[in-house]
């Protein structure tokens, strides 16, 4: 009888130890390293040759769709801001032109050539229960930096598919969690699992050409001469393709247009 | 000793309860998509989870750490459920029960935490989900076996001469119940339930064309479903048919008809509201208490009805 008791009493012992181990609040928010170190070899392409500007708009023609409407209850901190946020910015238009719009060369490019990666980090904020910018590009292993300007938890949660997943707690305002992606991938989701709402994109790419449409829906890219194909990729309305041919110096001009009967596609 | 032994009995019951209480709840994780939203585990957010404040619990983490600590609370529950089964319990087989109740709950802790860990993988999710209802059904055996009423001994019943036996029938049931939790299972953890949107057509066809492994898993679920409750209704028709005489056959039988009818009620409407939270979350329970009910069954069966009765008893009987 005693050595059931012992045997229990020891079970329940490693049991409570197993659940309650962990201290206080944790500072500890690095996601995982991505492989692969930052630098690039071989023929890397010298970036005062792209010195051609392709301008253009991303317009949305007709009414656009509205966005989701938020309920923030769920968090007294989101709670207090839900004015400001009243729905989900995924379709978002001003002056007759789609914003968060990413737009990048999806072909064209020299092969072997390697381009440089910028050391000055990419940000994005959370502010308000918001991610600010809900929409970025960056190249791949350059430095992202990942806020929390809120006084309230959030998780960042990448949904890659095509580098590590990654889920890192910031529980407390002013953490800031360092990662880097290590291959090309658009888009990339971020999300945070606590508030449903809060989602943005980004696009990672192993060359500098891309961008994201801006008030207006405008946006520019350098690129050095060449015959290019141009992507733009949208949350909601998926993506588009154009090609263009610039010269040395070249101004061109390259317009999507998109309308609340496109549907989005799957990358 | 007997007051100790129907107190063990309630105490199993209520351990049963709680289980059911917390497959809800872990339903609740996967319907509001919050199994991420404490991203470590066994702590929260770096606390010890027993001290993490209240003022904390928002948004997804409110259903991920009420699950958590539901789940501590079962798991409370059933080392003083196995402690007390092994101090009082005088069959060694039941003791050995309670032991495999506790190995279960641990090793369902232990891949709940794997599951936060390596991010939702569906394989892990749905062992969980598994798991659980193997526990549910653990519990509610130890429930009926340390029960008065199985002590003193079920009435026997005669087997009527049927092509099948009640027990092998009921047993069929309930496995079919259990693979259809199984699907179902991997349904919610592969995110295909709306991989058909429509019903009771499926992507307007009766057979839908299978275009993805989601839609194949989706239209499982729903074959599945036409399965079990032919199985229930074919249970329950041979039990009022042969058995209508016997409560402790005839009502759990009729426990299951209704479930399964509020079942697949609650598997049209999870469809018809894009999977709403309270609709699908009350599947998932309902889902479990079928499994329990048919489980049930099948323990009584397999206890009263006999072939040839012994001559004692067919006098009494």
């Amino acid at each position: 009888m005693h050595k059931r008791v012992f045997f229990f009493c020891a079970l329940l012992s490693v049991a409570v130890l197993v659940a309650a181990c962990g201290g206080g609040g944790s500072n500890e928010t690095a996601p995982p390293p991505p492989p692969g170190g930052g630098a690039t070899g071989g023929n890397t392409f010298d970036m005062s040759k792209a010195n051609a500007t392709v301008t253009g708009k991303i317009s949305f023609e007709g009414t656009p769709p509205p966005n989701d409407k938020i309920q923030m209850s769920s968090d007294p901190y989101c709670q207090m801001h839900a004015a400001d946020y009243p729905t989900a910015e995924t379709v978002k238009v001003s002056d007759g032109g789609l914003e968060n719009v990413i737009i990048y060369v999806s072909s064209g490019l020299p092969a072997g050539t390697t381009f440089a990666t910028p050391t000055t980090p990419v940000e994005i904020d959370q502010q308000n229960c918001h991610y600010i910018p809900h929409a970025f590009t960056m190249m791949t292993n350059q430095p992202l930096k990942v806020k929390n300007n809120d006084m309230t938890l959030h998780n960042i949660h990448a949904w890659a598919e095509k580098n590590p997943q990654f889920n890192v707690a910031q529980p407390v305002k002013g953490l800031v969690s360092d990662t880097k992606f290590a291959n090309p991938e658009v888009p990339l989701p971020i999300r945070c699992d606590v508030h449903k709402w809060m989602g943005a994109f980004v696009g990672v790419f192993d060359h500098p050409f891309h961008t994201v449409s801006k008030q207006g829906g405008t946006f520019e890219l350098k690129l050095p001469p060449g015959n290019y194909e141009i992507t733009a990729w949208h949350e909601k309305f998926g993506k588009k393709t154009m090609m263009v041919e610039v010269k040395d110096n070249d101004k061109k001009e390259v317009n999507f247009s998109y309308s609340a009967s496109d549907k989005g596609t799957a990358d | 000793m007997r007051h100790e032994n129907i107190a063990l009995h309630r105490f199993i019951l209520f351990t049963t309860c709680c289980t059911a209480f917390l497959i809800f709840v872990g339903g609740l994780v996967t319907s509001t998509e919050s199994g991420l939203s404490v991203p470590d585990w066994p702590t929260t957010y770096g606390w010890n989870m027993f001290s993490f404040p209240y003022s904390k619990w928002v948004g997804g983490i409110f259903y991920e750490h009420g699950h958590r600590l539901t789940a501590s609370f079962v798991g409370f529950l059933t080392v003083i459920m196995t402690v007390w089964t092994w101090l009082k319990e005088k069959r060694a087989w039941v003791r050995w029960l309670s032991a495999a109740a506790l190995g279960a709950v641990i090793l369902q802790g232990v891949l709940g935490g794997l599951t936060v860990i390596f991010l939702l993988p569906a394989w892990i999710s749905t062992l969980h989900a598994c798991l659980a209802q193997t526990f549910f059904c653990t519990v509610i055996a130890l429930a009926v076996f340390t029960s008065p009423g199985w002590k003193r001994g079920l009435p026997v019943v005669k087997s009527q001469a049927e092509s099948i036996s009640l027990q092998t029938l009921c047993a069929a049931t309930t496995g079919a119940v259990f693979t259809q939790l199984i699907l179902g299972a991997l349904m919610r953890h592969t995110n295909a339930g709306l991989a058909i949107p429509d019903f009771p057509l499926s992507l307007g066809h009766i057979i839908p064309p299978f275009t993805s492994n989601k839609v194949i898993i989706h239209f499982a679920h729903r074959v599945a479903a036409v399965i079990v409750t032919a199985m229930i209704v074919w249970t329950f028709s041979r039990i009022s048919r042969s058995y209508s005489d016997h409560r402790l056959l005839f009502r759990p039988a009729l426990v299951m008809m209704v479930l399964v009818a509020i079942q697949l009620v609650l598997g049209a409407t999870t469809v018809w509201t894009a999977k709403a939270v309270f609709p699908t979350t009350v599947h998932v329970l309902t889902g479990a208490l079928v499994l329990g009910t048919s489980f049930l069954l099948t323990l009584r069966a397999y206890a009263m009805v006999v072939v040839n009765m012994p001559a004692d008893l067919r006098d009494a009987v």
